[in-house]
């Protein structure tokens, strides 16, 4: 029998399943389009991308979307930006190739930094993939830094905390005590083991029978030889033996000195818990802006890291996370080809915006970015964004068209209120009003050089009640309290995973020369009270061992002076008897 | 469960249709290659195109696909091992990129490591299971199937309405 391949009659009802497929992309497209966006660009960013509307129309090559909001990845009720409109230009026959080529955006009515109801941080939360991974490391990165805490005397000075334990002085004079003794030891054997009585009483009888003794008394005269070379034998192991001791007192009194030494950390330390305030203007400076400075870092690194992971350079093929399913999501390889189109790219955006929108008088800027891309080499060029308007200058190029990708980004703002900070350790409020920020930041290949900079004129400080009573923080507010400008300057360089941080401001040298001027003498009576506690908890461990120390040394230096002169004076007799009785004769 | 009532009525529809071995074993490795592979991709529309315009039985076809999925997702580790290594073969990178940059082929979403590897292992897995599973039917046809064709229980199954259903599509 012979079987039909096709089964013509299921043509109809597959046709209708196509044509009802059809039907249902018409109906659904844009709504699976906004979600597949939404998700997408959260993904992307690591923050929660939300879009009320996104119309399709690929006849003639337009989206648009509507009411297009973006969170903050950093912080937790804040967007960081929100749009009108957009509306994207693209090129449909590259949708064939699962290539998005957009070839001019125009967005209107954004806004930056409008407060929200939720938190939109995605990759903070969560902490997976590309994003979550980059803002992990950014934080990373950010906390390296040793930041120096301005701590003030909040109360009376005081070291009753001081536990003797915690002094390094007190085991190490325990410990030199205890070598002092077993070197006084070692030295007495090593001093027995020589033997000298012997040798010294056979040389003292040889130069009795020597002194009644002719010249002719060639036993004698032998026996007196013989005395003289151990006498210069046992000078000889004497000699040894007093090497051994001067090293060993050598050894002794480097630990006296070390014990000195420690005493000087000791007081350190103790000096460390009276709480004194820094008194040199840089670490005033890092200490009360280095916080806040180093978060316009970390944030542009955030995203300039982000783009060097989706906008590498080169041309080897790249693999991502698959898409999220019920199934493995596997990773996407995508395999870029010179002189093909990127799987990415937005030629132009337009961007109109506006600053202080319910004013009566808003702020119209206008922005341009061009050359986004996913494959910076296959379009050859660097991303470029510029932005200005009145007060406003901003631009940044990521250039990963070659190997060793160079991003640089800078902006200046006038004209915008900052926000108000809490000074770390110190009890003010800083205010700085309406002022400048400015911002430079370049990462070439993995080398870094920042600067941030705010500055001024109508700054407002408050002070926290809760230290009213605080006298070095009266001093500070003191200090502060009149200076109107403010003018603090960040500066980060060197190579990325390890760069210096220097932060100056012109508050640092007025907090550092009030707080000399005021505090000098209370620190340096502080600083006696500390020297005075410790003494009384090292003196009179310390003490003891060094009268022990001097002691051993003393006597065992003695010991061998003595011995060597007995010898010494014994040879010299026994040479003198010799020469009286051979007159100058040398016998073979 | 009525999923379940389905499943068996395709299974013993399929086992005692008018199709012959081939067809059942045809249906049952384009219904494995719809269930090993990520449903929602441009292959499996043309699997599904040809489960109903070939001569192949379409009930083996959902039973296979339906026997296959939970298969499916206990292998995707496998699957995404075999793709990464093809993927990122040195020697098939020419190909890959060739593919990657011509129209169409890249909606198939080849260039997912479990896609690419689920599709060929489908397909290395299509020949075995195809002379198994023909093997298989006829030891059936000749053994028990008379036996089950009669009883009470084969008979309340092809009574119910989605049988009819089924009819619609046998070969």
């Amino acid at each position: 029998m012979k079987v039909k391949i096709f089964r013509w009659r299921a043509i109809g009802p597959l046709l209708v399943l196509f044509v009802i497929a059809g039907i249902l992309w018409w109906l659904f497209a844009d709504t699976i389009a906004r979600r597949e966006s939404q998700k997408v660009g959260t993904q992307i960013l690591g923050a929660q991308v939300e879009i009320q509307r996104l119309h399709l129309d690929l006849r003639h090559g337009k989206v648009l979307i509507s009411g297009l909001t973006i969170a903050s990845p950093h912080e937790a009720f804040k967007n960081l930006l929100q749009a009108d409109e957009l509306v994207a230009d693209i090129d449909v026959v590259p949708l064939t190739e699962e290539k998005l080529i957009i070839n001019r955006i125009a967005a209107n009515g954004l806004r930056f930094g409008t407060p929200r109801a939720t938190d939109g941080r995605a990759a903070a939360t969560s902490g997976d993939g590309i994003a979550g991974r980059v803002l992990a490391e950014t934080r990373d990165w950010a906390s390296q830094f040793q930041i120096p805490v301005l701590q003030l005397a909040t109360g009376k000075v005081s070291i009753d905390s001081l536990d003797p334990r915690r002094l390094s002085t007190i085991p190490a004079a325990t410990a030199l005590g205890a070598r002092a003794d077993s070197s006084r030891r070692a030295w007495r054997a090593a001093f027995d083991s020589l033997r000298l009585a012997p040798t010294l009483d056979s040389a003292s009888a040889a130069l009795e029978t020597l002194r009644h003794a002719r010249a002719t008394d060639l036993a004698a005269l032998n026996a007196a030889r013989q005395a003289i070379d151990r006498l210069k034998r046992a000078r000889d192991r004497v000699t040894a033996l007093d090497r051994g001791v001067r090293t060993g007192v050598a050894e002794l009194q480097a630990g006296l000195a070390g014990l000195d030494s420690l005493r000087r950390r000791d007081y350190a330390f103790a000096r460390s818990l009276l709480k004194l305030p820094s008194l040199d203007a840089p670490e005033i400076g890092a200490a009360l802006f280095a916080p806040a400075a180093l978060k316009p870092f970390e944030r542009v690194l955030y995203y300039v890291q982000l783009a060097r992971r989706y906008m590498p350079p080169g041309l080897l093929p790249r693999a991502t996370t698959g898409p999220s399913r019920v199934r493995r999501a596997g990773e996407d390889v995508r395999f870029p080809k010179e002189r093909a189109l990127p799987a990415f790219l937005v030629r132009t955006a337009e961007l109109s915006f506006l600053l202080h929108p319910t004013s009566e008088q808003p702020q119209r800027y206008a922005g341009r970015l061009t050359g986004l891309t996913s494959d910076p080499a296959l379009y050859g060029r660097p991303t470029a964004f510029q932005a200005s308007g009145p007060q406003l200058a901003a631009g940044a190029t990521l250039n990963h068209v070659r190997a060793i990708p160079v991003d640089t980004a800078g902006a200046s703002v006038g004209g915008i209120t900052l926000p108000a900070f809490d000074v770390p350790g110190v009890p003010l409020t800083l205010d700085p009003g309406a002022g400048t920020s400015q911002l430079g930041f370049t990462l070439n290949g993995d080398t870094i050089r920042a600067r941030f900079a705010i500055r001024s004129t109508n700054v407002r400080w408050t002070r926290d009640s809760g230290f009213t009573n605080s006298t070095i923080g009266g001093l500070i507010w003191q200090a502060v309290s009149g200076i109107s400008n403010l003018d603090v300057e960040a500066r980060l360089s060197g190579a990325l995973h390890h760069p210096d941080l220097a932060v100056r401001s012109n508050l640092d040298q007025a907090i550092a020369s009030r707080l000399r001027a005021v505090l000098g003498e209370q620190v340096a009576a502080a600083e006696r009270q500390v020297h005075d506690r410790v003494d009384a908890l090292v003196d009179p461990k310390v003490g003891p061992v060094r009268v022990r120390v001097n002691e051993v040394q003393a006597q065992a230096q003695a010991q061998v002076a003595q011995q060597r002169t007995r010898i010494d004076e014994l040879q010299k007799n026994l040479e003198q008897r010799l020469r009286q009785l051979l007159g100058g004769v040398r016998l073979p | 469960m009525f999923a379940l009532i389905k499943l068996i009525q395709s299974l013993f529809g399929a086992l005692h249709s008018e199709g012959t071995e081939g067809q059942l074993a045809a249906g049952i490795v384009l219904g494995s290659c719809l269930g090993l592979t990520p449903l929602l991709n441009l292959h499996n529309a043309v699997i599904f195109a040809a489960l109903v315009l070939l001569n192949v039985s379409f009930a083996a076809g959902m039973l296979g696909w339906a026997l296959f999925v939970p298969i499916g997702f206990l292998l995707d580790p496998l699957f995404d091992w075999i793709g990464h290594q093809l993927l990122l073969a040195e020697s098939l990178r020419g190909l890959w990129t060739s593919l990657y940059n011509t129209p169409i082929v890249p909606l198939t979403n080849f260039n997912n490591t479990v896609v690419l590897g689920s599709v060929v292992f489908a397909l290395l897995f299509a020949v075995p299971l195809f002379l198994l599973t023909r093997w298989a039917v006829v030891r059936y046809r000749v053994t028990v199937g008379e036996r089950v064709r009669q009883s009470k229980f084969y008979r309340a199954l092809t009574a119910s309405k989605a049988y009819n259903v089924y009819k619609m599509f046998r070969p």
